[in-house]
């Protein structure tokens, strides 16, 4: 008895388990509670939530207390295979180790933050049920995300993610332009996950399994054993940047991050300033040996964060409004952090990575007393702040100016390129197909065709 | 007195034939569509115990008809969508001619499933063939561009079976099925016949893909592999196809036509690749993709029950009016494109990870369907449910007995995806069992 009550490798499981099981609780609560039509008030919805991040965060510094204390520097927690076929094996899988429990431990306090600071903010609000409801979603596929051992495992969390994040861009949903951009953020969200499912379909190609420690050996993050070489760990690499990319807002796929700011303010702070637009970079993290198979393809994601960076280093400075201001500084960050991993620096990516999510969501909550700040502020100090800051763009050509402004402000034209290059002939494409489908149904039917309206009143 | 298995299956054939049979002299369509609720509930218990009771073994029944591996799943699964289906209908929309029509499709898909004998099934395709027909013409709507399609079918599938044994045979048969099932480009029937037809009738002669059934039981044993590869690139067309059109559709009726003409594409698709990963994921993919269209066609009436056609250029900001139907809307939407953590999650990844064999590209492709079906469900989720709210004068909340039906569809469609692992396992060993009766030859990995 005493031997299993001290044994760190169940008592690591119960841990690991103990932080999953409190988000999929919240989110059966809050659904079952929707599906039977109760409606739990906002103090019973506040409690629930804070007790659920709790307990998961307290299990969460237990177990990394446990691995420090017992010197395990990683430890797996099977859930059993899922499906197991003589050709193909599905298995959900968790790992506690630094950067699952360094980013689990980040999401849960900053999900404990927001909770707090929501549950204030949105009071008597229509939504306030709705905002919680995908808030737990979040949760779950953040601390799912964090903590999966597999591709399959990783794969539903990322969807959860882009699903509630989606649903929070359109929060305030009468209004028309935020279902709009949640569409727009869903068909990128969409596009990038066909490349993780494919990455998903190449491991198991590779390994037949889609575990990541037969990729990568069984050595703790950020060791592996094997060395990765040959171009199907490089096609794997490139496949695992595209899915990083467009959940990071990485170019060209940023043109979705401004638009996501229609979001209550908690969510974009907790989405886009702090967890979800880091995960791209969880992501490469987590497969970072992939990233070694080889040399261009370490350039390649360096040369993707630097020009992330700069992109978004332009686009910030001709934002008129504070959240697309902060969401292109984090943008700014995360470019580099994405660099640092091209480069081989994982230390150094993950201390800045959870560094700059609490500064930026600090920063974000910040955001709608902003005016309020600078009013305390003045009125401290007795005049207004003097503004610093290196303006390395006027010892440019006046011509050179206008078009990096022009360039900033139309957000470099990625969006206008990806609309004119690929939404529009597509969408040109299939409705041209769904007429000449409706022709040829009605002429089948034999029904009348409309008669052509005279050339002068078309 | 405790039933024997086999009396378990004669009930759940007869009681929807008796229930036609006593409907259709029911003249108050109140009256007709509780009696068909009651023999609706009925058969879906002795469907479920049909089911339970089958342990391996073909468990035989009247004549031709007996549950094996392939049907057992299937029995309680047609009873529930067409459950769903009358559960659906708005009051005012119920006669007792659309509850026995209803009661006569449930009885063909519960003969086709567990019918043994070829030309039995084929009696069977052809029966139901006739309904869509019946509602056509009782709605005053023209018939002809579908009595061309299914005059087609008709003429392929009796020529190909008078023929079988011989590859021109298994070739026309191909043709009927792919036909039937709506595959590009002979699918111009099925939009045409959600647009015309009584919602709850198109449903029910498309979302059980008897044409599955029929590709399993008629042209798996020896169909020749190039027909069936033919046919896979045009499944494969169709899904993308399907997936794209549904994006750009104004009608929610064509909407949901493409959504569904895309999934019987992937389910088709998966049989065609006649390997044992592609029948595991054909045989689950079945299962999901019955239950989550199901239930987004169930959220889709009772929204045109409330509000008449909807379109979908405009947001019509129902959320505020019917949330329950907002919500059930979107999980059944998004398990149809298998979405974690719903039942359609393992088999999408089943599907993905079988059409590995035959390339990256293919896989790519199917990636890429199930993208365009996503982008195309939340595209209809924000037109239909976000937006001004109207204002209406009386509550247009969900009806006790919706509520009911959105419960049992969530139960579903979550506990579908958590006992995934035991279905998985038995429609492996099905497809298994389907590919050793093509010869040792034809088993591939």
């Amino acid at each position: 008895m005493n031997e299993t009550m001290t044994d760190p490798a169940q008592l690591l499981t119960t841990l690991g388990l103990i932080i999953v099981a409190m988000p999929v609780l919240l989110v059966a609560m809050f659904f079952g509670a929707f599906l039977i039509n109760r409606h739990p008030g906002e103090q019973k919805i506040s409690f629930c939530i804070q007790f659920a991040i709790g307990v998961s965060l307290l299990a969460a510094a237990s177990a990394a207390a446990t691995m420090l204390w017992h010197r395990v520097a990683q430890h797996p927690i099977e859930l059993g295979d899922w499906v197991i076929t003589p050709h193909y094996h599905l298995k959900f899988e968790f790992v506690l180790d630094l950067l699952s429990l360094s980013y689990v431990t980040l999401t849960l306090v900053l999900c404990a933050v927001i909770g707090a600071f929501s549950t204030r903010y949105l009071h008597r609000e229509r939504g306030y049920e709705r905002f919680f409801v995908l808030f737990a979603l979040f949760l779950l596929g953040m601390v799912t995300t964090s903590l999966s051992d597999t591709v399959e495992t990783l794969f539903a969390g990322w969807e959860m993610v882009g699903l509630s994040s989606v649903l929070l861009i359109a929060f305030f949903q009468e209004r028309p332009s935020p279902p709009r951009n949640g569409l727009r953020v869903w068909i990128v969200y969409r596009v990038c996950d066909v490349a993780l499912m494919l990455a998903a379909i190449l491991m198991h190609e590779i390994n037949g399994a889609g575990d990541f420690d037969h990729l990568v050996g069984n050595s703790a993050w950020p060791a592996h054993d094997p060395l990765l070489i040959g171009p199907h760990f490089t096609l794997l690499g490139v496949l695992f940047v595209i899915a990083a990319a467009g959940k990071s807002a990485l170019v060209p796929f940023c043109g979705w991050l401004p638009r996501a700011m229609e979001g209550p303010t908690p969510s974009s702070a907790v989405f886009y300033g702090a967890l979800s637009v880091h995960l791209g970079a969880f992501l490469l993290l987590r497969v970072s040996p992939v990233l070694d198979s080889s040399i261009w393809l370490q350039i390649a994601v360096v040369v993707l964060g630097v020009t992330t960076s700069a992109f978004a280093y332009l686009s910030g400075r001709v934002q008129s409004d504070i959240k697309s201001a902060l969401a292109f500084a984090s943008l700014t960050q995360v470019g580099i952090i994405i660099a640092e991993i091209g480069l081989g620096f994982r230390y150094l990516a993950l201390l800045h990575l959870l560094g700059h999510a609490c500064l930026r969501t600090l920063q974000f909550l910040r955001a709608p007393s902003l005016l309020h700040d600078h009013h305390q502020l003045e009125n401290a100090i007795g005049s207004r702040p003097h503004e610093e800051g290196v303006m390395w763009e006027q010892k440019l050509p006046p011509a050179t100016q206008r078009w990096l402004y022009r360039f900033a402000l139309e957000r470099g034209y990625l969006d206008s390129i990806l609309e004119k290059g690929i939404a529009r002939p597509f969408v040109r494409l299939f409705r041209g197909l769904d007429a000449l489908e409706t022709k040829w149904a009605k002429w089948l039917d034999g029904e009348p065709q409309a008669e052509k309206a005279p050339r002068n009143l078309q | 007195m405790i039933l024997s298995a086999p009396s378990w299956v004669e009930l759940t054939l007869l009681l929807p034939l008796l229930g036609a049979v006593v409907v259709y002299f029911l003249k108050l369509p109140a009256v007709a569509a509780n009696a068909s609720l009651g023999f609706f509930i009925t058969t879906l218990l002795t469907a479920t115990v049909a089911t339970w009771s089958f342990a391996g073994k073909k468990i035989p029944a009247l004549m031709h008809f007996a549950v094996d591996d392939l049907a057992a799943p299937m029995l309680p699964v047609l009873v529930l969508l067409h459950l769903l289906t009358l559960l659906g209908t708005a009051k005012s929309r119920v006669s007792p001619m659309f509850c026995v029509r209803l009661l006569i499709a449930n009885f063909i898909s519960l003969a086709a499933v567990t019918c043994q004998t070829p030309w039995m099934l084929i009696a069977l395709l052809l029966l139901g063939v006739l309904l869509p027909l019946w509602d056509l013409v009782s709605r005053g709507q023209r018939v002809r561009g579908y009595l061309i399609h299914m005059g087609l079918f008709v003429v392929l599938l009796v020529t190909g079976w008078q023929f079988a044994g011989q590859e021109i045979g298994y070739g026309l048969l191909l043709i009927a099925l792919l036909l039937r099932g709506g595959i590009v480009p002979l699918h111009g029937w099925l939009p045409t016949l959600f647009q015309g037809a009584a919602y709850g009738t198109a449903m029910v002669f498309v979302l059980p893909l008897i044409e599955v059934l029929a590709a399993l039981r008629l042209l798996l044993p020896s169909t020749p592999e190039w027909m069936l590869n033919a046919a896979s690139v045009a499944c494969l067309i169709t899904a993308v196809y399907g997936g794209g059109m549904a994006i750009v559709q104004s009608e929610v009726r064509k909407f949901f036509a493409h959504v569904c003409l895309s999934q019987t594409a992937l389910v088709m698709f998966a049989v065609m690749l006649h390997t044992s990963n592609g029948l595991t994921a054909a045989l689950c993919l079945w299962i999901s993709s019955s239950l989550s269209l199901a239930g987004l066609a169930f959220s889709v009436r009772a929204l045109e029950a409330r509000f008449g056609p909807l379109s979908l250029p405009e947001h019509h900001g129902l959320y505020q009016q019917v949330p329950g139907l907002a919500v059930c809307f979107l999980f059944t939407g998004l398990a149809s494109v298998g979405f974690p953590g719903t039942i359609g999650f393992v088999p999408m990844e089943l599907l993905l990870s079988g059409s590995a064999d035959q390339g990256l590209w293919v896989s790519g492709t199917l990636a890429i369907a199930a993208m365009f079906n996503g982008i195309a469900i939340l595209r209809a989720y924000f037109a239909l449910f976000t937006g001004k709210r109207p204002t209406t004068s009386v509550s247009l909340q969900m009806t006790p007995v919706e509520r009911f039906s959105v419960i049992l569809i969530a139960l579903t469609v979550f506990l579908g995806g958590w006992f995934s692992p035991g279905l998985v396992a038995s429609r492996h060993h099905t497809a298994d069992q389907l590919l050793e009766r093509a010869g040792p030859g034809a088993t591939k990995k």
